[in-house]
């Protein structure tokens, strides 16, 4: 697969790796003095610190090389690694010299060796007095006036000023500014993610015309600042950075619901945050006084990292990998450190020791909420963020609760004047089992009776034990009565007992007499009395358990079996009961449960009588206060708990209850219920919360261990930079603030430097993630520090940075490459020519739809799931995951939308994304690659919304295009990159659709097979063959390099 | 196959629009490319004789390689060694007596056991017999795999730390317990570069399964470039829809069609090179040749209809359905003759926690004919010497049982202190078993081998020193093997 030359990622990748990348820092001529920093610390870096570094336990020799004093200290051997001025005697220059595979350092079996100029670099920098300095990115940010250039004309200010005077210094020059409707193209997919459309090229032609370009161009970028469109884009960035995902990522990989912060992120773009705000928020904005609900679900961005509810995990060792997470991200969105290096041991390399990282844990270690995900969508702590529309649903349901409330406090009151509260005296209130009868004069409410018997009233041979009727069975065989509800069901208790009372008829008695209950849908517990006829289920267990004779005739016997002896538990819900005979006549009465416990749908003769079931059911579905009314003592209770008592009485379960009221109650119940169901409904969003009470105590985890806690410590930020002020909250509020007080060197320009690598394809640090001794250094150093200055000094103003980067001359370039700036510098690391790379899956994706017209543009809201070939989600998912199948959204206002808001389903994430280097968001990634691939180029030619854009673009050229082939071309063309074609190019596309028209004239079935791909339907008003070979013109543009390049 | 001739053939063929004076601009860019990657490929040792790759690291391999190519069978959940290879007679006795407190030892028990009130002793139900030369334990599940027992070197000691799923089988196939680190695959791919010019240099299946428990998932990180480019993952062969996503043209559009597209598409950007110089250009236009030849090579891989029948009759029925472990065994056959780097297949529902009894024997079923027949099958073509085959889950299973516990029947939880992995041709030795377990199989006595040991291993015989293989990550030197240095296992070389 990878017939290509490395990519240009790929090729400084290797560079990196394998050699001092070339331009990225300024090669230390033979007569320039050695810079420390920029010359002699990566070299210690990269091939001593892992043996001679900050981390103390790892230390060889007693030897450090990574501060002053332990370059300079005498060991014990009587040697020092370097004496200053003299090469003879400095250890470290003959180390790194000696011709002896035991001597020589660094190490052969480490892989590392040093060249012959890295060698050279170090004599020389012992040489002139082995001076010393700290590492560039840990130093305060300084603000250095803009160099004067021998050019004067070309920059349009301090960036320029600074790229242009290194260019002078390399002997390049910069190149001409590009074509405006190439620039117009570059600065709108900049900006907002699309490209700009054939009136705003015209419009914007128009204006160069009248007020010049430099205006013109103000003006446009102004435009697309305001676009709503630009926070979309620029959140895909973050959402990137904070491993933004609509699944949690491990295990089951459910569904979690988290789009609310999603929605945060584009708004806070688009309304032009302050980014030390937007930091502030996320990282802390439940601590601010009286949050906002906007400033919750910003906390959301320490909520992204995966999780678990796998069985058989163990839960503090995954709550210290949450933490873990949420501690690495940070550290490197913010600081641009892999502070995760010093989890297991002090780091290696940069001066973070192990005690400091978990102290920096520590601010993270207290949230309120589990460690594990329990499968569920919403997951502690989370917050209901409904929708503008759900709220006012959600205020006229309670409108409507209110009102039904009323209307059944006054039917209350009504019937009260009927109830004696007289009939209660002397009755108690303890719970004792006592019998329920469930079956008395017919079948229970809600349920049926079927097959053989029926209820009788009492007559001479028709006994009746009580009420006014008696069910009679008489059998030949087998023979049942069969009970079974769907209403209220019989509840079971511990020790309860079922019971039945039986009259067998003296004359013609059965021979075998059985109950039968049903639990879960089955008839499986059985208890008979006699003869073992009736074969049903597993003989001798519970399925059919002989309990005892026949009882005696002609008088009415009671039956009993205890619920434990039929193994059913408590809480059981029994929904039939069945009375089955072998041959003979019965007769049953009076047959229910011996039980403590509350039974539903029960009505009562007294208000005692209601207590006692909720003392028994523990008050369920009752409010609190009323709960500890029912608790106390009878006589404790004031006249106004009395009446609040009785009032809940008389419409949740007296027997004499009317009509009235029922219908009252059952009408607040709706209401109540619809409300239930509707928060149900409402969207969420995980939150951070901290836990009440005294914060969770956090311990140095030796090797990084959840189980192997050492010493506790205390909240505090690393040591190399600047404190927290004395006066700060220790707690994740002031750790903010600390982010972003002006004297932290890194987080201005960890932000400003991506957004550098956003517009300009590689940060000025080009290793974004790590700022650290073994990132690589900027490549313009002054450049980098003024940016970051001038962001804070303007207020953290976002919009103005991009507006600043994207109206460089810089930026403003042709990205035509000459062959001289090729050779010198072929990542344009120097800046003489114009960004240009390939965009980014989601802008590709959007831009397709975008040119066919057929994007639909709504800000915000739920994720969405355009088609994906089938069976991806299938392949890999656990049996009982809620994303193992998946399925398409239907319509185009759900599959047209635009990438960012697709839905991610982090174990297998969407292939049109991560087949175009889209990060699968399980961690937080803040530089993507960007490689060229042949599985790409069948994405883009094949896939059927790519085909379907295709066509899309066909039709709107063939509409707008005119009535000529060489019009309807231009117009196809214009369209998708803003320019006219060159008459070489109209007549390869000319000659192409001919061929096509050919291909396709006498093939009515492939053209119709064609335009039919996708979720909107081809043009009725254009002939199949036609727009068959148009939409293939259609696929050539879209796969075209110019197309799929900012250029 | 020669892409240059091929894509040649290709142009010379399409007659079908009778247009002359074509560039052939795919080709002249593709020679460009292969001419610069010979140059980048200077092969590290003169005397080894290396395959032809592109695209790789120079300096790699390190040292002459013994597998050219590995196949990778991943039994995903867990196998039951106790049942299959690590042969406990002393057990049978000790049936439902309770797992000694000095073999346990205090070690931690995933939450599904840990609550257990006794841990007793579940004896393999399954008999064990000595197989081959060798005479290695091999139980009656895997009678196929007991006749190839004198091809593999058989690790009883593997261990991890990991006891659940997700972070054990990422740690195995990715080194690092958490997400984001490049699979073993995509590091294979990133450091040797590519064999085959048609196909992809890293590709994996996830075939079809037969236990009835619900599966444990798998995830596309198994198999992704973590922090390497996203051009080193492997690429999932599909037994559904399109083999590789999206190679099908789209309906309506037959090859010939396709091929003027793309005639059209790379004139136009053989002018944007032109005035741009951009080297990504020309890169895209030799990127969307080989798509177009992706067409026609992955087709006629997945065609097995020229396969001699004493070949498929080897692979076993399930050979003739697709999808099946047994049609994906033979199909990396396929890749490996075709020089496909790696290839790995997922076979998921290992996962015993119960019903030992019915659901081992049928996920045996799956695999044990085909896991043979493909060591046999590229032994017979002279691909085993250079091939490497390994099979093994991301952990064991205990001796104590999990549930109920009978003679016939029982579950076993997870073990992560000792589980065997096999491997078979591409330099490791025949007929061997490494390491030992106590009477238990609960604990190594003999010769541990850590899963970086394992993965180091791997690594050297496919040529590389797993501690000089590094990528720069957050300012660290990544490896597979994690951040310690770890070593191959050499007893198991040949």
């Amino acid at each position: 697969m990878d017939l290509s030359r490395p990519t240009l990622a790929a090729t400084a990748l290797a560079a990196a790796l394998f050699s001092v990348a070339a331009l990225a820092e300024e090669a230390p001529s033979t007569k320039a003095k050695v810079d420390f920093g920029r010359d002699v610390r990566p070299i210690l870096s990269e091939n001593c610190f892992v043996c001679h570094g900050f981390d103390a336990q790892k230390r060889e020799a007693g030897l450090r090389l990574d501060t002053h004093e332990g370059v300079l200290e005498t060991l014990e051997s009587g040697d020092a690694a370097v004496v200053p001025g003299n090469l003879e005697d400095s250890g470290l220059i003959f180390r790194v010299e000696v011709d002896d595979d035991e001597m020589v350092m660094p190490p052969p079996k480490s892989g590392k060796k040093l060249t012959a100029e890295e060698i050279d670099v170090l004599k020389r920098w012992v040489a002139e007095g082995a001076p010393w300095g700290g590492h560039w990115a840990f130093e305060p940010v300084a603000k250095v006036e803009p160099p004067r250039t021998e050019d004067a004309s070309w920059s349009r200010g301090p960036v320029d000023s600074f790229l242009l005077a290194r260019m002078e210094e390399e002997g390049l020059k910069p190149s001409p500014e590009a074509e405006p409707t190439a620039l117009l193209r570059r600065v709108t997919l900049d900006l907002t993610g699309l490209p700009p459309t054939i009136a705003e090229v015209d419009g914007f032609l128009a204006a160069v015309d009248a007020v010049g370009l430099g205006a013109a161009y103000e003006k446009a970028v102004d435009r697309l600042l305001d676009s709503p469109r630009y926070g979309e884009h620029m959140a895909r960035y973050w959402l990137d950075a904070a491993r933004y995902g609509d699944t949690h990522g491990l295990h089951l990989d459910n569904f979690r619901e988290m789009w609310p912060y999603r929605e945060w992120v584009i708004r806070a773009f688009n309304a032009n945050k302050p980014f030390d705000e937007f930091v502030v928020e996320q990282l802390a904005g439940d601590l601010l006084p009286n949050p906002s609900t906007d400033q919750l679900i910003a906390t959301g961005f320490n909520r992204c990292h995966v999780s678990t509810a796998e069985g058989g995990s163990i839960v503090e060792e995954v709550y210290t990998r949450n933490v873990t997470d949420q501690v690495d991200t940070d550290g490197t969105v913010f600081l641009g450190m892999s502070v995760g290096c010093a989890r297991c041991h002090d780091h290696k390399f940069d001066p973070i020791t192990q005690k400091e990282y978990y102290q920096f844990f520590a601010f993270f270690n207290n949230i309120d909420g589990p460690a594990m995900d329990g499968n569920a969508s919403r997951w502690q702590p989370f917050l209901v963020t409904p929708t503008d529309e759900q709220t006012e649903r959600i205020k006229a349901m309670d409108a409507k609760i209110v009102e039904s409330k009323a209307g059944l406090d006054a039917e209350v009151k009504r019937l009260a004047a009927s109830y004696d509260p007289g009939i209660d005296e002397g009755l108690s209130e303890d719970v004792v089992p006592e019998d329920y009868v469930w079956i008395d004069d017919g079948p229970p409410a809600g349920a049926t009776s079927r097959e053989a018997g029926e209820f009788v009233d009492a007559a001479a041979d028709r006994p009746v034990k009580s009420g006014r009727r008696s069910l009679r069975v008489q059998a030949a065989g087998l023979t049942q009565n069969v009970i079974e509800t769907t209403g209220p069901k019989l509840k079971t208790g511990a020790g309860d007992v079922l019971f039945a009372h039986v009259h067998l008829d003296p004359a013609n008695p059965p021979r075998e007499v059985m109950l039968q209950w049903k639990i879960g849908g089955q008839w499986a517990r059985r208890a008979y009395w006699g003869e073992n006829l009736v074969g049903f289920g597993k003989d001798g267990g519970v399925e059919r358990l002989r309990i005892g004779d026949l009882p005696a005739r002609g008088e009415w016997v009671r039956l009993e079996v205890p619920t434990a002896k039929l193994e059913i538990a408590p809480g059981t819900r029994i929904e039939g009961w069945a009375f089955t005979l072998y041959d003979g006549v019965a007769h049953f009465d009076a047959s229910g449960l011996r039980t403590g416990t509350a039974q539903e749908g029960r009505a009562y003769p007294n208000l005692t009588a209601w207590i006692r079931d909720r003392k028994a059911d523990g008050g369920a579905g009752l409010a609190e206060d009323v709960k500890a009314i029912i608790a106390k003592p009878r006589d404790q209770r004031s006249v106004e708990e009395r009446r609040r008592l009785i009032d809940l009485f008389l419409t949740a379960g007296w027997s004499q209850t009317d009509e009235a009221v029922t219908k009252a109650r059952d009408e607040l119940a709706k209401a109540e219920e619809a409300r239930r169901k509707l928060d149900g409904e409402l969207s969420t969003t995980l939150i951070f919360r901290e836990r009440p009470g005294e914060p969770k105590p956090a311990f140095v985890l030796h090797r990084g261990e959840y189980d192997q806690p050492t010493d506790r410590v205390t909240r505090a930020v690393p040591a190399f930079l600047p404190p927290m002020p004395s006066d700060a909250p220790a707690d994740r509020l002031g750790l903010a603030r600390w982010l972003v007080m002006p004297e932290n060197p890194l987080t201005a320009r960890v932000a400003v430097n991506r957004f550098w690598q956003q517009v300009f394809g590689a940060g000025i640090v080009k290793t974004s993630e790590d700022f650290g001794t073994q990132g690589e250094r900027p490549s313009h150093p002054e450049l980098l520090d003024w940016l970051a200055a001038t962001f804070q000094e303007e207020g953290w103003d976002v919009k103005a940075m991009m507006k600043r980067l994207v109206s460089s001359s810089a930026y403003r370039q042709s990205t035509k490459a000459s062959p001289e700036a090729l050779a010198k510098d072929p990542d344009d690391r120097l800046l003489t020519r114009g960004p240009r790379f390939r965009l980014d899956a989601e802008t590709l994706r959007d831009q397709a739809l975008y040119v066919g017209g057929v994007l639909v543009e709504e800000l915000g809201g739920a994720s969405v799931k355009p088609p994906q070939p089938s069976g991806l989600w299938e392949a890999v998912a656990y049996g009982d995951s809620n994303t193992k199948n998946f399925k398409a959204d239907e319509g185009a206002g759900k599959v047209h939308r635009r990438s960012v808001y697709t839905f991610w389903k982090r174990t297998s994430p969407p292939p049109q994304m991560t087949t175009l280097d889209a990060p699968s968001r399980e961690s937080c990634t803040v530089r993507r690659e960007r490689t060229n691939t042949p599985l790409q180029a069948l994405l883009l030619l094949n896939e059927d919304q790519y085909v379907e854009a295709s066509r899309a673009l066909a039709q709107r050229a063939l509409r707008e295009g005119g009535s000529t082939a060489d019009g309807r071309l231009t117009r196809m063309f214009r369209l998708a990159v803003g320019r006219a074609p060159k008459a070489s190019e109209l007549a390869e596309l000319t000659a192409a659709l001919d061929d096509f028209a050919a291909h396709y004239a006498d093939k009515p079935d492939q053209a119709k097979a064609l335009i039919e791909i996708g979720a909107s339907s081809p043009d009725p008003a254009i002939e199949p063959r036609e727009l068959a070979a148009w939409t293939m013109i259609g696929n050539v543009i879209l796969n075209l390099d110019e197309v799929l390049t900012k250029g | 196959m020669d892409p240059i001739r091929e894509h040649a053939q290709v142009e010379t063929r399409r007659s079908f629009f009778g247009r002359s004076g074509v560039l052939s601009l795919g080709a002249a860019a593709l020679a460009e490319m292969l001419a610069r990657e010979a140059m980048a490929f200077p092969g590290a040792d003169a005397s080894a004789k290396l395959p032809s790759a592109t695209g790789g690291l120079a300096g790699l391999p390190h040292f002459p390689p013994t597998a050219k190519r590995a196949i990778y069978l991943h039994m995903n959940g867990g196998p039951s060694q106790l049942d299959l290879f690590d042969y406990k007679p002393k057990m049978d006795a000790l049936f439902d007596t309770d797992l000694p407190e000095s073999i346990r030892n205090g070690q931690r028990l995933t939450t599904m056991t840990s609550g257990q009130a006794r841990f007793p002793v579940a004896p393999s139900k399954y008999k064990f017999a000595r197989h081959g030369q060798s005479g290695m334990w091999v139980s009656e599940l895997l009678p196929h795999t007991a006749k190839i027992v004198d091809e593999i070197a058989l690790i009883q000691t593997t261990w991890t730390e990991a006891i659940n799923h997700d972070p054990a089988v990422t740690y195995i196939c990715t080194g690092n317990q958490l997400p984001g680190r490049p699979s073993l695959g995509s590091w294979l791919s990133y450091g040797l570069g590519t064999m085959n010019q048609d196909l992809p240099s890293f590709v994996v299946m996830t075939p079809s399964w037969s236990s009835k428990g619900s599966p444990q998932a798998i995830y596309n990180r198994l198999w992704g470039a973590g922090f390497l480019p996203s051009k080193y993952q492997g690429v999932a062969l599909r037994a559904n829809g399109d083999p590789v996503l999206f190679l099908s043209n789209p309906s309506g559009v037959d090859a010939a069609v396709r091929r003027r597209s793309l005639d059209a598409i790379n004139r136009i950007n053989q002018a944007e090179y032109d005035s741009f110089a951009d080297p990504e250009t020309q890169a895209r236009i030799a990127q969307y040749e080989m798509a177009f030849r992706m067409q026609t090579s992955v087709p006629e891989l997945i065609d097995i209809s020229n396969e001699p029948r004493h070949v498929l009759d080897m692979y076993g029925p399930d050979v003739h359905k697709p999808g099946t472990f047994a049609r994906c065994a033979l199909l990396a056959r396929r890749l490996a003759e075709r020089d496909v780097r790696f290839v790995q297949l997922f076979h998921r529902g290992w996962d015993q926690h119960g019903n030992m009894a019915n659901e081992l024997p049928v996920q045996c079923r799956d695999v044990d004919q085909a896991s043979a027949a493909l060591v046999m099958d590229l032994k017979q073509r002279g691909l085993l010497d250079d091939t490497l085959v390994i099979w093994g889950g991301e952990f064991g299973r205990t001796i104590y049982c999990q549930g109920a516990l009978s003679r016939e029947n029982y579950g076993r939880d997870h073990h992560p202190k000792a589980f065997p992995i096999w491997m078979a041709g591409g330099g490791v030795k025949a007929g061997y078993v490494h390491g030992e377990t106590d009477d238990f199989g609960y604990n190594v006595v003999r010769d541990p081998v850590h899963i970086h040991d394992m993965n180091a291993t791997i690594l050297h015989c496919m040529g590389i020193d797993n501690n000089r293989f590094s990528v720069k990550f957050q300012g660290q030197d990544a490896r597979m093997t994690g951040f310690v240095e770890q070593y191959p296992v050499k007893q198991i070389l040949a």
